[in-house]
């Protein structure tokens, strides 16, 4: 991708345009849905997402329940979006925290290579060489339970993937001929990385770290299924969908609407992303 | 680029996920199953039988866990059993007992012809080395340890009368002998470790364990030539199972699911949103109230905030038991009315005063200084009323049973916290007292069950003020009367719903599903499977 593909796609958005292209409208519009959830959920939900009714518990999607109710009788949609802002915030947690490390050590390995560059790279073909979910595992069986456990644990198990790609990305950038013409009138090694390489090589990053975001999101939710996140009566995304397992069969909407709901943001990254990667 | 080779693994994810919830959108049918005709018993044929946890040992005297029960039950007979009607104990392979006036010493007349899987035989020499052995075992046989707590020695009369002695009065050891805890095993089995033990012991049971793996379940095989059943069995024979195998099936929805289509022959921990699909597909439900504490919040009595008086009642009126008995548990477990259940044989009914009454609970805290903040929950002193619940998942509807109990706390102004931990972290905050309640159950179809939780004389978890209560548990341990010893046990009753060191929830419930096509499924006066007297359709 070049970065004037890259510029065109985020400038000039014609209502032709969107239109030629519904699943990336839709897709934005969906993420703009989640961005009100995250920042003023009480907007989109107004019923209480921790006080039950025991008496209205177990009703089935309808118009005062978009989602239906749990077995508690907490309304679902409130639960869901109320959730938002915790599971979004361990990945975005998550992301940030692989997406710096992995890019300093990888700009580490680019520009410096030799002994440095061997090092990390034998280090990230270790760390690849792990599925990132177990990895993730690892680290929050270490840990102990909590959502910023979580999140610490889904960035390290990411930290592998933005080294990589930093690394591929300087080693391009450091042998082109403006680089090479400020180290040699004699600019700071500091300054070339911050000026120079850096910028240079952050597009693609970018167009990753969406990417590692709709991962992370899931990695995310896997490991609260799995118990290791928010504690009753907090909601989060992961947890919402494993309270659920347990009514599969009586209750479908528990485990299916946060869910699906999970889908489709993953989704939604997803084509935003390729977008961002102009295509 | 480098990048765009991590596209497939986003989709695997979302596609896992997505199949999560295109399973949920999948809803089960399938007609309901007519039961049979009441038949005569037929033997042979195999149970598969689908229990929660893990024992990690074969070793009935060594497990502790209610799922481990269900096979461990099978493998050992008991010097006595108890009626699950009445709690009085009967023979089984002691044909006849002497307790002394003072409960120290207590005399058994085996019955003959009781034989092991090895051949040899059940006799007054094998029950002594057991006894012997259990006590050396320590901790490995936590709870047959408490049994024999005190334990002086056993004294071989003759080939089948042997006298079991204690340092100090042990009524409770009557009825501890009919627990699978106690159950005899065979001179060759006690002659191995501990952990050689866990791979499998020899019994005179009617199943012989033939296989334990780990992670996956035991299997039993029907023993040949057993004819010294208890005499509560309907069957005096031969058990009619030819064998049984229990696997370890975590997820509730798949032992049901597994019962349903016909994987599993029975299932035990039904929760309370299966039963229905259960009972409408013709299965049926063995429900039975376990003797001993159901589930608590048992208090650390010396912690900070929750050694209060007040705030334990404040928690305790909040709780609407009726409610969570009926919305978290199958249909016939009782709210708990008093700190044991009403099917152990010393219950005092204590229910008016674990009645449910936010308004009072309200006016209790205003009364000790805990004023209603900002966010609803109270304040005293610059300090928030936070209440810190340990638990661990061990039963089915543990957490949704918190959840409520959260709700309620929260509905007077107290920060009930949830702490989940796993089974053996879980164990460690028990022994050190890392907690402010945590959510116990013990079964135990005797009140003694009361001593060995809350007398500051044994192990004191709970941290409970030495006084009055000590003298009545040591008073009931030392009374051979039933009837005497039952007055006793209500008072101690009294005495720890009065201090709620630990405040009771509900009634613990054994509840196993049983297919149409097996019939005789029961289970004992301490909720263990009889499997002796089980049979299955052709």
């Amino acid at each position: 991708m070049s970065t004037s593909a890259y510029r065109a796609t985020l400038a000039g958005p014609t209502v032709r345009g969107w239109l030629r292209r519904p699943g990336l409208l839709l897709s934005c519009l969906f993420l703009l849905v989640v961005a009100v959830a995250v920042t003023r959920p009480s907007l989109l939900a107004g019923a209480d997402p921790l006080h039950g009714q025991i008496g209205e518990r177990l009703r089935g999607p309808e118009a005062a329940y978009l989602f239906g109710t749990d077995h508690l009788g907490r309304d679902l949609f409130a639960r869901v979006v109320h959730g938002a802002r915790l599971s979004l915030a361990a990945t975005g947690l998550a992301v940030a925290l692989g997406a710096v490390t992995g890019t300093l050590l990888g700009l580490a390995a680019g520009y410096r290579g030799g002994v440095v560059d061997a090092v990390l790279s034998r280090l990230t073909d270790v760390l690849l060489a792990i599925p990132s979910l177990l990895l993730s595992l690892a680290v929050v069986t270490a840990l102990g339970r909590g959502t910023v456990n979580i999140a610490v644990a889904v960035g390290v198990g990411s930290i592998a993937a933005f080294t990589r790609l930093a690394r591929a990305e300087v080693l391009r950038v450091r042998r082109s001929d403006y680089v090479e013409a400020a180290q040699a009138i004699g600019i700071p090694w500091w300054e070339v990385v911050a000026r120079h390489v850096l910028p240079n090589s952050a597009a693609p990053v970018l167009a990753l770290v969406i990417v590692e975001f709709a991962m992370a999101i899931l990695s995310v939710a896997s490991l609260s299924f799995l118990g290791y996140g928010a504690q009753p009566p907090t909601p989060e995304w992961g947890v919402l969908i494993a309270e659920g397992r347990d009514h599969l069969a009586t209750s479908w909407w528990m485990t299916t609407l946060p869910g699906l709901t999970v889908v489709a943001l993953v989704v939604s990254l997803n084509r935003i992303a390729r977008a961002v990667q102009g295509r | 680029m480098e990048h765009r080779q991590r596209g497939p693994f986003v989709t695997t994810g979302v596609v896992t996920l997505g199949l999560l919830a295109a399973l949920g959108a999948c809803s089960s049918g399938g007609d309901p199953v007519a039961s049979g005709e009441v038949a005569t018993p037929r033997s042979g044929g195999a149970l598969t039988f689908a229990v929660l946890s893990d024992p990690g040992c074969a070793d009935p005297q060594q497990v502790t866990s209610l799922d481990a029960g269900y096979w461990a039950r099978q493998v050992v007979d008991s010097l006595t059993d108890q009626n699950p009607q009445t709690g009085e104990i009967v023979p089984w392979l002691a044909e006849s007992w002497q307790v002394s006036g003072d409960a120290t010493a207590f005399t058994f007349v085996l019955r003959s012809g009781a034989t092991f899987s090895d051949g040899s035989p059940v006799d007054a020499a094998a029950v002594k080395r057991n006894f012997d052995t259990l006590v050396d075992l320590g901790a490995r046989a936590s709870t047959g340890i408490g049994y024999l707590r005190g334990y002086k020695g056993s004294e071989v009369l003759d080939g089948n009368r042997v006298v079991v002695r204690f340092e100090s009065p042990n009524a409770q050891f009557l009825q501890a002998t009919s627990t699978f805890q106690l159950g005899i095993v065979a001179p060759a089995s006690l002659d191995r470790s501990a952990d050689e033990r866990c791979a499998g012991v020899l019994g005179s049971g009617p199943f012989v364990l033939e296989r334990y793996a780990e992670g996956e379940g035991v299997d039993l095989t029907r023993r040949a030539g057993y004819a010294w059943a208890s005499t509560l069995w309907d069957n005096g024979g031969e058990a009619y199972l030819e064998s049984a195998r229990f696997r370890v099936v975590g997820e509730s929805s798949v032992r049901t699911g597994g019962l349903q289509s016909g994987e599993f022959d029975a299932a035990a921990g039904v929760s309370v949103q299966d039963a229905g699909t259960l009972t409408a597909n013709g299965a049926n439900l063995v429900v039975k109230t376990n003797g001993g504490i159901g589930f608590q919040l048992a208090a650390r009595n010396d912690a900070p905030i929750i050694s209060e008086l007040p705030v334990r009642q404040a928690l305790s009126l909040a709780i609407d038991r009726e409610e969570i008995a009926s919305v978290n548990y199958v249909s016939g477990t009782k709210a708990a009315t008093s700190i044991v259940s009403s099917a152990t044989p010393a219950h005092a009914d204590l229910g008016s005063q674990l009645r449910h009454a936010p308004d009072e609970a309200k006016r209790v805290l205003d009364a000790a200084g805990w004023t209603a903040g900002a966010d609803g929950i109270r304040v005293k002193d610059g300090k928030r009323l936070v209440v810190r619940a340990v638990w661990t998942n061990g039963a089915v509807g543990n957490k949704t049973l918190l959840e409520l109990v959260q709700q309620y706390a929260r509905e007077v102004g107290i920060d009930l916290t949830l702490v989940e931990q796993d089974q053996a972290t879980f164990v460690e905050s028990l022994g050190s007292g890392a907690f402010d309640v945590i959510l116990t159950t013990v079964t135990r179809a005797d009140g003694d069950v009361l001593r060995n939780t809350f007398s500051t004389k044994l192990t004191n978890q709970f941290h409970v003020p030495a006084g009055g209560l000590d003298d009545l548990l040591d008073a009931q341990a030392a009374e051979p009367d039933p009837a005497k010893r039952a007055e006793l046990l209500a008072q101690a009753q009294r005495e720890i719903v009065d201090n709620l060191y630990g405040i009771p929830l509900v009634e613990l419930t054994t509840v196993v599903g049983v297919s149409p096509k097996v019939h005789g499924v029961s289970l004992d006066a301490s909720s263990r499977l009889r499997l002796h007297d089980v049979w299955k359709d052709q």
